[in-house]
């Protein structure tokens, strides 16, 4: 029954995949066609040579570890307020969900919107009492942080959503068992909510890393990778050379570098689900 | 002691909320000022209702228009992604093979994959199939990825049911593919809609492969938002009233499904 | 055939027209033409427009309207996938480079030639015909919108500070700094300052201005020359102590809006924006805009800058002659008048521009003409490599911009990637 999932998925994703492998392999821009020639790995040794490029990898990481790292911290403090089965809790639960329903580049408006220091909402304020006198996306330092800030509003409530599906399948009995015992609250969460959450966790880790690493649409409008290359990201790159100049040797080149970081850190966490499912299962 | 901590969480879940909505209330209401009340120095909350932004948007857009096309994708691609993912994940689930985790990953995989990887290929596939322009395009595409996901998701969901009643359905002289569509199926109705609801998510909000792959008459209301960010200007008014068209019915979606949503990740996660 | 959800709904009224208007069959019956535009104010009028265009020849215009980076993706995409997609699409005014290497569109000339009389070529600007879509001899695009770079500034403010508006670069470098005060949220001074298209363009006119070039007279990329390093000097300086704080990430619309919400005093533009300050509904210093020709450094010959779009027609399109119907139609003086009239801030033609009813409404039109017929399109190289160009100078100036950098070694850093393009 995994035959016509795995035929379609090949024919449809994995064939364009390993057209665009293929691609990655020759100088090969769609504008110049007659140029076209085998050039080898020549594009991904251009792009470790490129500084940009290097820039990019830096902003992509730092973007993703610390954007994931708060979605998840603030999406499990979420969950947790959110636990109890109540009225209150369901409309807050469906409320909070509505930042994940906009479009992402809708998203990057919204805050670039707020965000500019000589007329928006926020930013006024914050020029105005010199917290951020060029507003926050038009300097070096703050640019990143604040994508990360945006990233973090859009997706935390999915996170916490997940989390608290995590939360609603523990045991009842054993958390009420450990309370009888006299376990304070932070000795149950360690012992034994979290434990039993892991591949809660993991999920969202997962999902969340795919999806921050290959980030585009809110720094595309909100500082299109500036100041400087403050905030260039890897798919800010393979969108440009793609979409914009039709490199597409370059661009497949960009994409499959990024496809192998990406798998990287999902086998590393391909492991720690593994492992945690075996413990938390007792398989 | 208690009564105070229960304040305090609602207190924290009011601030989040706020928090939460702030930003979307303002872009809807932009929807609802005129052009020059928008921004102000220094920045005002109140102002003048008109409707002139919506007749804007109606008149630049053909709204039902824009709003079918999404239903179409959004409803197809998640249909798809669950007939053919649904099946594979159950099928790895209960298979003995040790190859199956490996497979189940690799689906996952496919989840990864950089869209512009995939894009120019897939036009060209898209052309040889005369399929461009048109939203079936777009729901092959998006199925690839979402089914992948679903794939994986149901994977894991099957493997925390017991097998014993499939079991025992077999016994009693089913057909394996009886089993898992009388059995395995209805027990698994809340994992099926938690897929459901983020390949709809996923579909509703992408504007990458609509963008490539359709033209007017199959265009999704994603794609035209983008289009409200013109070069010269940004139509934030035209932006607002589209952000109602496109924010509402997902919401509403959001709303029926959730409950569902948070028992099927429930099982889904063990 | 693709399966498009109206074709069958379509089919059915065109056959019932058909059998019911049998008489008054039309030269197009039954055609439909897909066009691809930008966003710009052409955009929602030609939508308008269309039925109208029905009515006359019987060919159905569907108007796709897309943002900049949307059109020149898909539209490229359909160029090369020859699938024919769109039939007639708005070309900006540096893509004709890329369009004459590729053979893309179809080549206008023998048509032009062959209808001339009924365009009346001679009406059209020659510098829009020319930088709007003709490229190494061939007429990839035919004119359709031309923007004029003006000066747009603060009546009031000049009149309160006893000053006139600025002829030349270095009066308005001056006024800037005369008309800046921040206590007061008043700027002298701005520009797009976002990396990116926005910022390279705008430094480009203020270079082309300030004697600047972005190629050398053969050709090839000159970057860093004495003449550039000064002038993004000059730039970096208004930025920094004359333009609103956040300008270093203003896009179009951004700098638009500062205008617009009284913060600056002085913003060069296209003139297809000059309609919304006047207009209420848009704008916070309605009766206080003056519209003037754009400065140029003092003793450099009196040229200005012209940009805009033209209408080209896909060479794989199976409706070329029913698109050029339409191209001559949508740039007759009539049609383009009564586009104008709905506000598409799009000229072309020498008699709009003296007409008595468009002046009546827009009074900034003599500035245009004067600028059209003086005008440079030429300030933003239009060959192919151009794209990479305006990357690589997008990122470079907005560096400079922020502080990362100073402009001499900036622009030695962008020579030197410029020079690996040819």
């Amino acid at each position: 029954m995994a035959a016509p999932a795995a035929l379609y998925v090949l024919a449809f994703g994995v064939y364009p995949l390993l057209r665009g492998v293929g691609y990655s392999l020759y100088d090969y821009n769609l504008l110049a066609p007659r140029r076209t020639h085998f050039v080898g790995f020549g594009n991904y040794a251009d792009l470790l040579g490129d500084p940009e490029m290097r820039r990019a990898l830096l902003n992509t990481a730092l973007f993703t570890v610390s954007a994931v790292t708060v979605e998840l911290g603030l999406g499990f403090l979420i969950a947790l307020a959110l636990w109890r089965d109540d009225r209150f809790n369901r409309i807050c639960l469906t409320l909070i969900l509505i930042p994940v329903t906009i479009t992402p580049l809708a998203v990057g408006l919204i805050f670039k919107g707020l965000l500019l220091a000589d007329y928006g909402l926020v930013g006024y304020w914050l020029a105005q009492w010199g917290i951020s006198p060029r507003g926050l996306f038009a300097s070096t330092a703050t640019a990143l942080p604040t994508l990360v800030f945006v990233d973090v509003w859009e997706w935390t409530p999915l996170t916490a959503l997940i989390l608290l599906a995590g939360l609603k399948a523990l045991p009842t009995d054993l958390l009420e068992a450990a309370a009888v015992d006299g376990a304070t609250a932070l000795r149950r969460l360690r012992q034994i909510v979290l434990p039993l959450m892991l591949p809660a966790i993991l999920l969202a880790l997962t999902l969340r890393t795919i999806d921050a690493f290959r980030v585009f649409d809110i720094v595309f409008v909100a500082t299109a990778g500036g100041p400087g290359d403050a905030t260039t990201t890897l798919m800010l790159l393979a969108v440009k050379d793609g979409l914009s100049f039709f490199d597409i040797g370059r661009a497949s080149a960009i994409a499959n570098a990024m496809l192998l970081c990406i798998a990287a850190i999902a086998a590393v966490y391909i492991v720690l689900i593994r492992g945690a499912d075996r413990r938390a299962n007792g398989r | 002691m208690r009564r105070a901590l229960d304040w305090a969480r609602r207190l924290f879940l009011l601030a989040l909320l706020a928090f939460f909505l702030a930003p979307f209330l303002w872009l809807a209401t932009t929807a609802y000022k005129p052009s020059s009340a928008i921004f102000s120095i220094p920045p005002r909350l109140t102002f003048t209702p008109t409707l002139d932004q919506f007749r804007n948007a109606f008149a630049v857009f053909d709204v039902p228009s824009l709003v079918e096309s999404s239903l179409l994708i959004a409803g197809f691609s998640t249909l798809l992604s669950l007939v053919i993912g649904v099946p594979a994940g159950y099928a790895l689930a209960r298979s003995e093979s040790r190859l199956a985790m490996a497979v189940a990953y690799g689906f996952m995989g496919v989840r990864m994959i950089p869209a512009v990887a995939a894009l120019i290929p897939f036009y060209l596939m898209m052309r040889d199939l005369h399929l461009l322009g048109s939203w079936v395009g777009v729901v092959l595409i998006n199925a690839v990825l979402n089914s992948a996901f679903v794939t994986w998701m149901m994977f894991s969901y099957f493997r925390g049911l017991p097998k014993e009643l499939e079991e025992a359905a077999l016994t009693d002289g089913c057909t394996p593919f009886g089993a898992f569509y009388k059995v395995a199926l209805p027990a698994a109705r809340s994992g099926i809609i938690a897929s459901a609801l983020f390949c709809t998510l996923f579909a509703w909000n992408d504007f990458l492969f609509p963008m490539f792959l359709t033209r007017l008459d199959s265009k999704p209301i994603s794609v035209a938002l983008l289009s409200a960010y013109g070069t010269k200007d940004i139509t934030w008014g035209t932006l607002g009233a589209l952000a109602h068209v496109s924010t509402i019915p997902i919401v509403l979606i959001v709303l029926w499904l959730n409950r569902y949503f948070v028992q099927g990740v429930a099982r889904g996660v063990h | 055939m693709a399966l498009t959800k109206r074709n069958l709904l379509g089919l059915a009224m065109s056959g019932w027209f058909a059998l019911t208007l049998g008489a008054a069959a039309k030269p197009l019956d039954g055609v439909t033409l897909n066009v691809a535009s930008q966003n710009d104010q052409f955009a929602a009028v030609m939508a308008k427009l269309a039925p109208q265009f029905k009515d006359e020849t019987g060919a159905t215009v569907k108007v796709d309207i897309l943002d900049y980076g949307s059109l020149l993706t898909k539209t490229t995409a359909d160029f090369i996938a020859h699938s024919g997609g769109y039939d007639v699409i708005t070309t900006d005014i540096v893509w004709a480079g890329q369009l004459a290497a590729n053979d893309s569109t179809v080549e206008l000339r023998p048509l032009i030639k062959r209808d001339s009389k009924e365009i009346d070529v001679d009406d059209i600007y020659p510098v829009l015909m020319k930088s709007l879509g003709n490229y190494g001899g061939k007429q990839v695009s035919f004119p359709f919108a031309g923007y004029a770079n003006v000066l747009a500034y603060r009546t009031d403010l000049y009149k309160a500070a006893g000053l006139k508006p600025p002829s030349t670069m270095e009066e308005l470098v001056a006024d800037a700094y005369k008309l800046t005060d921040p206590a007061k949220k008043q700027y002298g001074f701005v520009a797009n300052g976002q990396k990116g298209p926005a910022v390279a363009q705008d430094w480009m006119q203020y270079n082309a201005e300030m004697g600047g070039s972005i190629l050398n007279a053969a050709g090839k990329p000159a970057l860093n020359s004495a003449a550039n390093i000064k002038s993004l000097t000059v730039y970096r300086d208004l930025f920094q102590k004359a333009a609103p704080p956040g300008a270093a990430d203003y896009d179009w619309g951004g700098r638009e809006e500062s205008f617009r919400q009284g913060l600056s005093a002085n913003m060069q533009t296209w003139s297809v924006g000059a309609p919304g300050y006047y207009d209420p509904k848009m704008s916070k210093i309605v009766g206080e805009v003056g519209i003037e020709v754009a400065p140029r450094g003092a003793g450099l010959p009196k040229v200005y800058g012209v940009g805009g779009w033209g209408l080209a027609i896909n060479a794989d399109s199976k409706h070329k002659e029913a698109a050029w119907t339409f191209i001559k139609w949508i740039t007759s003086k009539k049609v383009h008048k009564q586009m104008n009239m709905m506000g598409a801030g799009s000229f072309l033609r020498k008699s709009e521009l003296r007409d008595p009813e468009l002046n009546a409404k827009f009074p900034f039109l003599p500035v245009i003409a004067e600028s059209f017929e003086h005008g440079d399109g030429d300030y933003r190289p239009r060959i192919p490599e151009y794209p990479r160009i305006q990357d690589i100078l997008g990122t470079a100036v907005n560096a400079v911009l922020v502080g990362n950098t100073d402009p001499k070694s900036a622009l030695d850093e962008a020579q030197k990637a410029a020079e690996k393009l040819f």
